[in-house]
């Protein structure tokens, strides 16, 4: 039966009921536990603030700490973009301007923090800086402390999206305009400071807020590394455990709305104005010195700014995991310092603490949950793309689904808790199915992004009206047509969502249960000064990115 | 000043599997308007790119004026560059597009002022300079292009199929406007285009690509009155090809035999005797008459097609031999003939040209890609 022999009334009814189902959907999966917290600590504000501002025992110590903490993470978050900004624009530009060998490579480097969990990660960071310049030198080289080892992970754990979304945008862009300047006399770094930057202002801006929301989210490294530090997200993991609700929803709120606060209005500005012209020199005297600097430059240190932005990546990247990949054979069979057999891999792996078969047990609730949560995710985006396509409220639905993406994960896991779990509705006990839940959270925005992306960049409504005038319903053409366009978007949003969901470990920490995932496998480890199997867990999971990367390659590359 | 001065300049893309600029001279005069005739993917453009910087030559040499720029980024070769898609920065309004060279340049305010309002003015938009290109017309954006160009105050103009993006009117009108801007400053222009009557109206000289290489440099008049090339004869302006071979020759002339055993004669052209030769006459220079006539390259036929294209009307007439050929009359000084008469064309022995039959077949060698 076509469109056409159906009553009107009938196919009125039939879109009407998608549509609703798709919000219904959104708001229940999606947005309800994005908001919840707030709200929790609303209804619940005569407790929260007792146990905030005035506890009978320690008064109001709680939120002093709480100050502490967000100073903390916001220091980090604000230090990491800008170092991620002075790397990463020289990067993203190499490589969306640049022919060079190993430039693949290169990608896949750059790629590779925004797959890996985070939580090995930040072992391997810590293994690396430690091992190398050692204990001791903490006396030699000051600067190697903690907090470093934190901002040098929070930079290598963010500054990918700054490089993803310019290059994107960048290699988006006609290299017309550089020709342009370059005919009108103007040097490369000229261009770049007079055409390039204002022009992709609102690229690097959207990379900047990317990359400041998951610094300010990011847990499962820092966990690792963190010591007495505390960020935030830390404080509301730690605070959940020892059942001080009010203080963790407080705090966890206070993050939504922080991240919130800074974010939504730089993305609101963006999307309606764009940047026009700007000039930070405009006395002609500065200007004309800038010139002559920028022009020199151009013609000198092209190969320093390619060396410095190398050696970047190798520090942050690549060395740390080389250490770990050797840690790893030097620990097989023995400690390398001490010979002693117990500090091995092999006899942490399989020795009486039996780490092999937990890593493997955390390896199958971790498929698991990413793969049925990447699945219903992918279920609701799918139609999420065509509303916010389709329908005038599109716009606003797409504003508000950034929300997810920016709500640091461990407030995440304390809404679902107190919403899904036993405090609230008591759908679900911790353990794999709140880990579902709340990985469908951040999954949906995660895939509906690139499909929208491959969705502007394909001509779809066009191909839409051809199919529609070779006689083909509405449900046909999105089946026949719309669907296998999108078929790269849909592969690598799941992809993406998939590594995001293996790797989440701040939200999972809340809601696990007994079910462990593999991220706060390995944070477990440390905690328990399990060094070896540690190391082995994280060339475990360096291996496993690199499998994703691999198909991420073959995805997104035509 | 600016002459410019290509030698065996070879430029291949793809690991050299597409040679896109085969061993190129050229040599482009002083206040010269030169223009890069060929169908599309000819090698004009990248002629044009290397010109200006915008590609690096494999091999050979270029000059512009006495300095050798082969491998000067475009920014130290003082040119001006017009884009086919205007290139227009769209952050900018049209007062900072123009005024953009001069500012990167570092001149002083006084002279960038000045020049950005005569450059404006010259382009006849001066109204415009608060608009951004968003708003503009693209006839618009072209002059403002043009006056960005012009305002770097180089003498050499680059122009690469500055009007393949406008409408066909304004195309026209605009051709004139340019030449004129160029005559009027004293430039020295390269401007690369794929259409023909383009070329005509707005050279001094053209040079004809194909595949790579330069077939033939000339004035309009000499590609069309003498073209050395059988693909420049097709190229500028249309022509019959009609396949035969020598029959006889004398010093001055050629007796060619065509098939069906009709002889027509044409002028020497280094052809031997037995050689197989393609004649090409030209639409408009083939006269038609009623009827069954006689005399010297008159060749019978029946008109099998008939179209009025406004300033002419066009035959195509069947020749006795099988062969068509397509004579165009102006529309009114002629009587109109209509399908299915018989007549009589023909040609007058020196406005007829004869080549060698290409080796690689008459179709390939006219084809344009």
């Amino acid at each position: 039966m076509t469109a056409f022999s159906q009553p009107k009334g009938i196919r009125k009814l039939l879109s009407r009921f998608g549509v609703s189902a798709t919000v219904a959907s959104l708001v229940i999966f999606v947005f309800l536990p994005s908001f919840f917290l707030i709200s929790f600590t609303f209804t619940q504000w005569p407790e929260v603030y007792t146990e905030v501002f005035a506890n009978p025992l320690i008064g109001d110590t709680n939120w002093i700490e709480i100050q502490k903490y967000l100073a903390l993470s916001l220091r980090l978050a604000v230090s990491a973009v800008a170092i991620g900004l002075v790397f990463g624009i020289p990067l993203a530009y190499i490589l969306a301007r640049k022919n060079f060998w190993g430039k693949g490579f290169l990608e896949d480097i750059t790629t590779f923090t925004l797959v890996i969990p985070t939580s090995g990660f930040g072992f391997v960071t810590l293994i690396a800086w430690t091992s190398i310049f050692g204990v001791d030198s903490v006396y030699l080289i000051p600067v190697i402390n903690v907090p470093f080892i934190m901002l040098i992970i929070h930079v290598a754990l963010t500054f990918p999206y700054i490089v993803k979304t310019l290059k994107a945008k960048l290699e988006d862009m006609s290299t017309l305009f550089e020709q342009a300047s370059g005919t009108l006399g103007s040097s490369p770094l000229t261009t770049f400071r007079k055409i390039i930057l204002p022009l992709t202002l609102p690229a690097i801006f959207s990379g900047a807020v990317l990359a400041f929301a998951r610094s300010l989210g990011e847990t499962g490294a820092t966990l690792v590394v963190s010591s007495v530090y505390t960020t935030a997200p830390i404080a509301v993991i730690r605070w959940v455990s020892q059942f001080n609700f009010g203080s963790a929803a407080f705090l966890g709120s206070l993050l939504i709305i922080v991240a919130s606060a800074i974010i939504l209005p730089i993305e609101f500005v963006l999307q309606k104005k764009g940047v026009s012209s700007f000039s930070f020199f405009s006395t002609l005297h500065i200007e004309k010195k800038l010139l002559k600097l920028e022009d020199f430059a151009s013609r000198k240190l092209p190969r320093v700014r390619d060396l410095v932005v190398l050696l970047f990546i190798i520090l942050v990247v690549v060395l740390p995991i080389i250490v770990v990949l050797n840690s790893v054979t030097l620990s097989w069979n023995s400690d390398p310092d001490t010979g002693k057999v117990t500090e091995s891999v092999m006899y942490q792996l399989f020795g009486p603490s039996n780490y092999f078969s937990a890593l493997i047990d955390a390896t199958f609730v971790s498929f698991a949950s990413a793969g049925i949560a990447t699945y219903i995710a992918t279920c609701i985006a799918i139609p999420t793309v065509f509303l916010i396509k389709r329908y005038r409220f599109g716009r606003f639905l797409r504003a508000i689904l950034r929300v997810p993406l920016i709500v640091p994960t461990s407030a995440l896991g304390l809404s679902i808790l107190l919403l899904w779990g036993p405090q609230g509705l008591n759908l679900a006990n911790p353990g794999i199915w709140l880990i579902i839940l709340t990985h469908i959270v951040f999954s949906v925005p995660v895939v509906v992004e690139p499909m929208l992306a491959t969705f502007e960049g394909s001509d779809i409504p066009l191909y839409e009206e051809a199919s529609r005038t070779l006689g083909a319903n509405s449900y046909n053409t999105v089946e026949s047509v719309s669907l296998p366009l999108l078929k790269r978007g849909i592969l690598a949003g799941v992809i993406l969502s998939f590594t995001r969901s293996l790797g989440e470990t701040g939200a999972t920490f809340l809601v696990m249960g007994s079910a462990t995932t593999i991220p706060p496998l390995v944070v477990n480890m440390v905690e328990s000064l399990a060094i070896p199997a540690a190391l082995f867990a994280s060339t475990y999971l360096i291996a496993l990115s690199f499998v994703l990367l691999m198909l991420f390659r073959k995805v997104t590359t035509r | 000043m600016p002459e410019v001065k290509l030698t065996n300049v070879v430029k291949t893309f793809d690991k050299g599997r597409i040679i896109a600029v085969d061993h190129v001279e050229l040599h482009v005069r002083d206040k010269e308007y030169l223009t890069l005739l060929g169908p599309s993917g000819c090698g004009k453009t990248t002629t044009l790119r290397m010109i200006a910087g915008l590609e690096l030559p494999d091999e050979g040499e270029i000059y512009i004026g006495d300095n050798l720029v082969s491998d000067l980024p475009p920014e130290y070769r003082d040119i001006g560059y017009v884009f086919q898609e205007y290139a227009l920065f769209p952050h900018m309004d049209v007062w900072n597009n123009v005024t953009y060279g001069p500012r990167v340049k570092g001149w002083e305010e006084e002279k960038r002022d000045r020049i950005g309002r005569e450059m404006l003015e010259l382009v006849r938009l001066f109204e415009r300079t608060d608009a951004f290109p968003s708003e503009l017309s693209g006839g618009m954006r072209q002059r403002v292009a043009l006056a960005r160009a012009l305002s770097s105050g180089s003498k050499l103009l680059l122009l690469d199929e500055p009007l393949g993006a406008l409408d066909a009117r304004i195309r026209t009108d605009l051709r004139y406007e340019i030449r004129k801007l160029v005559k009027d400053l004293q430039l020295t222009a390269i401007h690369v285009t794929h259409d023909q009557a383009e070329a005509m109206a707005i050279s001094d000289r053209i040079a004809v690509m194909r595949k790579g290489k330069i077939l033939q440099v000339g004035t309009p008049q000499e590609l069309y009155l003498n073209p050395q090339h059988i693909f420049v004869a097709n190229f500028v302006g249309e022509s019959n090809f009609i396949e035969g071979y020598v029959a006889d020759r004398t010093d001055h002339k050629l007796t060619v035999e065509l098939r069906g055993g009709i002889s027509v004669k044409s002028l020497n052209q280094d052809h031997k005797k037995g050689d197989k030769v393609v004649v090409a006459v030209r639409p408009e220079v083939l006269a038609i008459q009623k009827g069954k006539k006689s005399g010297v390259n008159s060749i019978i036929g029946d008109i099998e097609g008939f179209r009025f294209e406004g300033t002419n009307v066009r035959y195509e007439i069947r020749l006795e031999n099988g062969d068509l050929a397509v004579v165009v009359r102006p529309a009114l000084m002629a009587e109109w003939l209509s399908v299915g008469e018989k007549v009589t064309v023909a040609f007058p022995v020196e406005k007829s040209f004869v080549f060698s039959y290409p080796e690689k077949g008459l179709r390939t060698e006219l084809a344009l890609e």
